[in-house]
């Protein structure tokens, strides 16, 4: 997972307190709540560039941090394909 | 406690494959009783013991018991039937019978195997009616956060828990209770656990005088106990996996489901009435008024019905209900049906004036489906699933319907 994408997760985790975020660290439990899905995909476009695809707005993405990273990097990675370029979400 | 509450268990029928005309006899039987008491259950909002006592003969609390474990094999659709049907004669009776449905599926799909083949069979033999303890102080109807907490010791699950708000919970045989997981790393942990009645003790405090749901008995009650570890149900902390999958969808449809039958149930009195005897002569069919009237009740009820069908059936074939556009369909049912349904039947009381409009003792029953009908836009409140329905509509920018 990229130090951004912890970076923007955190003000959304209102229990994470001095924890670290894993990538089996459960959104829901962290204190993510849905009224705020739209705020937080405002927060992964102006950091990524990315809009998420509809598809993926499920309980599934937003299940763990590993989750919701594997689906913007494959967001980042279909980006940088249409663009020609190659941006390696590591 | 009231000895009343357990003295009223017969043996519950044999069980015969399921059949509709199996399923509308037994829910007759249920509806001929509580049409015999509900006057009396609404005038001293007392719970509707001889109609659960039906439901338990005639096995309809075992509806969606799987035959293999000694019930009806039922699915969601014969629930949505059956508390239509019930709804036209008590939407008390047919809330009660809706939500233990509710808390069926819940332990049908989730339960582990030990918790099932214990219970399941009991349900099914019409022993155990099952109440919801979902409410909490201060949350509201809020389902996935919860201030008390379970507490492991040993293979053993303490519970401590208060609820303002839960129906028929006085002569409830077993609870579904929602509470924070032991140990919770944070208030949304919450898992669900099922606790029988004689391993808690049940303290019920205030009183129960509501505008109308006089019979469906909800009461504040409190609940301490001791349950076995595999009385858990799902996993500890992932009540929500339950609440997107069963609680949440089963709850829409049910509910709608109940009021939709009281709408009917209503506009059918009317109809009789318009139409019986005592009406020849004395009631003009041709005034356009009462023919509007009458249109926009049925209309109502069309559309309810519609929005039911429709969302069953999405229910019944989407593998994942927590993408925006089933949840919005689903919530959109729930608040369509809610006002909807009101409406109709405040709308027949203009159709047919004060006396049978207004007055208790009418046949048409329209003042008591009235007072029924006003709770539907407040359990579990319309105008907190429009916030959500706004957050969710701005999820969904191409506007995709379910």
């Amino acid at each position: 997972m990229d130090a951004r994408f912890s970076e923007l997760l955190t003000p959304f985790l209102k229990f994470l307190g001095e924890q670290e975020i894993t990538p089996d660290a459960s959104l829901r439990e962290l204190g993510l709540d849905s009224m705020q899905a739209i705020e937080l995909l405002f927060a992964i476009e102006d950091t990524f560039g990315v809009t998420l695809p509809d598809d993926d707005m499920n309980d599934t993405t937003f299940a763990t941090a590993g989750s919701l990273w594997t689906v913007i990097s494959a967001a980042i990675d279909a980006q940088g394909a249409a663009d020609g370029t190659r941006v390696t979400a590591a | 406690m009231s000895a009343a509450a357990h003295a009223t268990t017969p043996p519950a029928a044999p069980v015969a494959p399921l059949t509709a005309a199996s399923l509308a006899q037994r829910t007759d039987q249920v509806a001929a009783v509580a049409a015999e008491h509900l006057a009396r259950t609404d005038r001293d909002a007392s719970f509707p013991v001889e109609a659960l006592a039906e439901m338990r003969r005639t096995g309809l609390l075992g509806l969606l018991v799987p035959a293999s474990h000694g019930g009806l094999g039922g699915t969601t659709e014969d629930v949505v039937t059956t508390s239509i049907a019930l709804g036209r004669t008590d939407m008390s009776v047919a809330m009660i019978f809706a939500m233990h449905c509710q808390q069926v599926a819940a332990l049908v799909r989730y339960g582990n195997q030990r918790l099932r083949d214990e219970l399941l069979p009991e349900i099914a033999a019409g022993r155990v009616y099952l109440a919801s303890v979902t409410t909490e102080a201060g949350k509201g109807g809020h389902l996935l956060s919860s201030e008390s907490a379970l507490t492991a010791r040993d293979d053993e699950l303490l519970i401590d828990r208060f609820a303002p708000i839960v129906t028929g919970g006085e002569y409830a045989d077993g609870f579904l209770v929602t509470m924070q997981s032991p140990a919770p790393a944070s208030p949304n942990q919450v898992s669900l656990v099922y606790a029988h009645r004689d391993q808690l003790t049940v303290e019920r405090s205030g009183d129960w005088q509501p505008l109308g749901m006089r019979a469906s008995h909800s009461v504040a009650l409190r609940l301490t106990g001791t349950v076995p570890a595999h009385h858990v149900v799902g996993e500890h902390g992932d009540f929500r996996t339950i609440v997107t999958t069963v609680f949440a969808p089963m709850a829409h449809l049910g509910w709608s489901a109940c009021w939709l039958g009281t709408a009917a149930g209503a506009l059918s009195r009317v109809v009789k009435l318009l139409r019986g005897p005592q009406s020849r002569g004395r009631v003009n069919l041709d005034s356009e008024l009462l023919l509007t009237r009458l249109s926009q009740a049925r209309q109502r009820i069309e559309t309810v019905h519609a929005l039911l069908a429709h969302t069953q059936q999405v229910v019944a074939t989407t593998d994942d209900l927590s993408v925006p556009r089933v949840q919005l369909l689903l919530n959109s049912l729930k608040i369509t049906a809610a006002e909807e349904c009101h409406q109709a039947v405040d709308g027949l009381i203009d159709a047919v004036g004060m006396r049978h409009g207004y007055l208790k003792d009418s046949p048409t029953r329209l003042e008591h489906s009235l007072r029924d009908l006003r709770s539907a836009a407040l359990n579990y409140s319309n105008d907190r699933l429009h916030l959500v329905d706004g957050k969710l509509a701005l999820l969904d920018a191409e506007v995709r319907l379910a």
